[in-house]
């Protein structure tokens, strides 16, 4: 008899929560989030005219001359397709060990493909997150020396001057919070959108 | 090199600050006493308390308590299973995702009814909001709930007198949920979301892409005007839905099972420093506090503080090891000096698998508090971490997740090493063991051993079996030594009921998704009976008095003993292991 309490007590303990911690809780901070910060509940979408480039948040992977680029990614499909069934780009990490041999590799492709696009920059050692894949396969930044790196290549193929580039970056440039809290980054969707005149 | 250092001394000072005050609330609200929040919750309580026709004031007895937990868990892995399993016919279901293989499923369910959230799935491409939201955050509120109920049994043994009572389940639950976790995630979601965490039920977002890409024959991305694509793609997507509001208690209630694949590493998880901040203390937050809870509860707060000593010291020998060597990186990424790795306007050290805005020391920060904490969610790939950057994490697990460990069972687990303890030494010195005042008996010492040695076993029992299966290789993302590496993390993860991963390692097979699917449940059910049992026991054993034979828990030399038993069980059993992984890895990369 008690067992048979306990085992009924436990099922309705299931479903009470399931409403107060599925239900409840989920509205809750839905409804709070989207009264007080409407921008970021949504994705912080950056939206020009009416067009959806992008969230300030996911990283795109560049590779032309006119554009800066980011971290390493490694895009794919097969994840997401649209309505239509189109393929949708996704992105992963790399989950090389940086002690291995494909990992090595892997870092001197970039460093031949970046020392291709440089010709100005020589031998000088390139900042370590140009050269490396991030946590999640989409940052959206990167770090000012990487910035500061590709600005003469910029400054080149846009037409734009080494002030105006650097201008952009710095305007796209987040310090760490409060002083201390994590790194200095720049926003590369943000910069290649200025780059193209997008964004203002 | 002040500012890294500046920032590691932040977060640990924040950690034990909140801790602190967090502590005497949560023994207030499991006494049932008086606090701020009595007026709004008390009618709630009460209110649950009838729709699960529960008494209050019935008091349990070890018996009728370990098996109201077991039913109680039971029934949530039932009703989880059948979520995953059912996710097609449910609603709230916008990109229309079918239910899950029912190996996956029974692998996802166990892994979040034993507060594990290993992930062999990916969030963001596998589950709906129904199954997210009804499903799994709902498990990640019971379960560290589950674990702090156990944990106030056993304090209520520990000093009981001959009362046989040691609370009522039912009740203990309904009241960490209510008052400690539910307001602690209501805090953390609206700080995530005003970083820039997403919270809606939106179909996902599809954007345009500023550089579409290529597809070869092969499926392979390409340049777009590669002559070899025959595809073009110009979109990519952004993934909506409630993941702030999962984010909070995945952090807070020791889970970790991210709403993405990726974990906290994605930006829309985790979007800024600050969030990474809050999200890393809450990882250890509720953890911390349960240590000092129990010197509150035995009314003796120095016995709190020592075993928070020994805890704190395991922290930070950890958290030094894996920032030096994340720092250092490796020969690999250095290139014989074309890549710069100094400090100079970037994180520099080893970048790979880290966020540019986390760099090195958030993610080493991360990396020693979640495994720390019996969490498992990662701000940064650790197997991409360097080879004993990526160790530290594996020991910390297989330690037994005592080091603060999860909600609940990390002290529980830790108070076994302290019986252990005190029993080996008496042994040296020729005394009786007491803990508390209470003779420790044969009894006593086979549930602390089984919290001993459970983890161990479970981890080497579960990478031998997978080691076995020349299927396995398959599952590989790096060959050698590091291949075994991704194995022995698998099995420890699952056997410390931590969660995170190797993540290159696929863990979707059916074999895996069994042999570690088994270990979660061992991990968490067999402790929490002898936890249940040694409670029981303890409860009927008279005090004795403090005499000048007794040995002292609190002092320092009692902190070194723990550390060393702790350590000393760890070695013993993993030692072998690990030197076929990353000690291994890591000597061939220097020589």
């Amino acid at each position: 008899m008690k067992q048979a309490r306990t085992w009924g007590s436990a099922a309705l303990l299931f479903l009470v929560t399931t409403v107060l911690c599925g239900v409840l809780y989920t509205a809750a901070c839905t409804g709070i989030a989207q009264l007080a910060f409407p921008y970021q509940a949504n994705g912080s979408i950056i939206e020009v005219d009416g067009t959806k480039y992008g969230s300030e948040l996911v990283g795109q992977q560049f590779s032309d001359d006119d554009h800066m680029w980011g971290r390493v990614m490694s895009p794919s499909t097969g994840t997401f397709t649209d309505a239509e069934g189109n393929d949708i780009l996704w992105y992963g990490a790399s989950n090389l060990s940086p002690a291995g041999d494909d990992f090595a590799n892997a870092v001197q492709d970039r460093i031949d493909q970046i020392h291709a696009a440089h010709p100005e920059k020589g031998d000088e050692p390139i900042p370590s997150d140009l050269v490396t894949n991030s946590g999640s396969g989409f940052d959206p930044h990167i770090s000012p020396a990487a910035a500061e790196y590709q600005v003469e290549r910029l400054a080149k193929n846009t037409g734009k001057s080494v002030s105006e580039i650097r201008d952009i970056v710095e305007r796209c440039t987040e310090q760490p919070q409060l002083g201390i809290l994590g790194e200095a980054r720049v926003n590369v969707l943000k910069v290649n959108l200025m780059l193209d005149g997008i964004l203002q | 090199m002040t500012d890294e250092l500046l920032e590691y001394g932040v977060y640990l000072a924040l950690l034990v600050a909140l801790a602190i005050p967090l502590s005497a609330y949560i023994n207030k609200v499991m006494a049932g006493e008086k606090t701020v929040f009595t007026r709004v919750l008390v009618p709630v309580e009460n209110v649950v308390y009838r729709c699960i026709r529960v008494d209050k004031n019935e008091d349990m007895g070890w018996k009728r308590y370990l098996v109201s937990a077991l039913a109680f868990s039971a029934v949530s892995l039932a009703g989880l299973f059948a979520i995953l399993m059912l996710q097609g016919l449910l609603p709230l279901n916008p990109e229309g995702l079918p239910g899950l293989s029912w190996d996956l499923a029974f692998n996802t369910a166990v892994s979040f009814v034993t507060n594990t959230n290993w992930q062999a799935y990916s969030g963001e491409s596998a589950l709906s909001y129904f199954s997210q939201a009804l499903g799994l955050t709902v498990q990640n509120f019971v379960t560290p709930a589950v674990g702090i109920a156990v944990l106030f049994a056993l304090f209520r043994g520990m000093v009981s007198e001959g009362h046989p009572g040691l609370g009522n389940f039912f009740v203990d639950v309904t009241r960490a949920t209510l008052f400690v976790l539910i307001p602690l995630a209501l805090v953390v979601t609206v700080v995530n979301v005003w970083q820039g965490s997403p919270q809606n039920i939106n179909d996902y977002e599809t954007v345009q892409l500023l550089e579409p890409v290529g597809v070869d024959e092969a499926g392979n991305i390409v340049d777009a005007d590669d002559p070899a694509a025959v595809e073009t793609i110009d979109q990519a997507t952004v993934p909506m839905g409630p993941q702030a509001s999962q984010v909070a208690i995945k952090q807070l209630g020791t889970n970790g099972g991210g709403y993405n694949g990726v974990n906290s590493a994605s930006a829309l998880e985790n979007p800024t420093p600050l969030s990474n901040l809050i999200q890393c203390l809450s990882l250890l937050l509720i953890p911390v506090a349960c240590v000092f809870s129990f010197g509150r509860f035995v009314a003796d707060r120095r016995q709190g503080r020592a075993v928070f000593a020994a805890m704190f010291i395991l922290l930070l020998a950890a958290l030094v090891t894996i920032a030096v060597f994340e720092q250092m990186g490796t020969p690999q990424l250095a290139a014989d000096g074309q890549v710069y790795m100094g400090l100079d306007g970037q994180s520099g050290g080893n970048m790979e698998g880290k966020e540019t805005r986390f760099g090195v020391t958030d993610s080493s920060l991360w990396a020693a508090f979640t495994t720390a904490a019996s969490n498992g969610s990662v701000n940064a790939m650790h197997d991409s971490f360097t080879p004993i950057g990526g160790m530290v994490p594996i020991i910390l697990m297989a330690l037994g997740e005592v080091v603060f460990g999860g909600v609940g069972c990390g002290l529980y687990g830790m108070l076994g090493f302290v019986i252990l303890t005190v029993f080996i030494a008496g042994l040296m010195v020729g005394r009786t063991p007491e803990y508390l005042g209470k003779k420790i008996s044969p009894k006593e010492m086979r549930m602390a051993v089984i919290l001993c040695i459970t983890t161990p076993l479970l981890i080497l029992a579960g990478a031998g079996v997978m080691s076995f299966d020349p299927a396995t290789v398959d599952s590989l993302n790096n060959p050698g030594m590091h291949g075994f590496s991704e194995v022995l993390y698998a099995a420890t993860s699952a056997g410390g009921n931590n969660g995170s991963a190797f993540a290159g390692f696929n863990a979707n097979t059916p074999l895996i998704n069994m042999v570690l699917g088994l270990e979660m449940l061992a991990n968490r059910f067999v402790p929490i009976v002898a936890v249940c049992v040694l409670a029981g026991s303890l409860c009927t054993r008279p005090k004795v008095a403090t005499s000048a034979g007794t040995l002292s828990t609190s002092n320092a030399m009692f902190v070194f003993l723990l550390v060393l038993m702790v350590l000393l069980v760890g070695a013993l059993t993993m030692f072998p292991a690990l030197a076929l992984g990353p000690v291994a890895e890591q000597l061939t990369m220097v020589l």
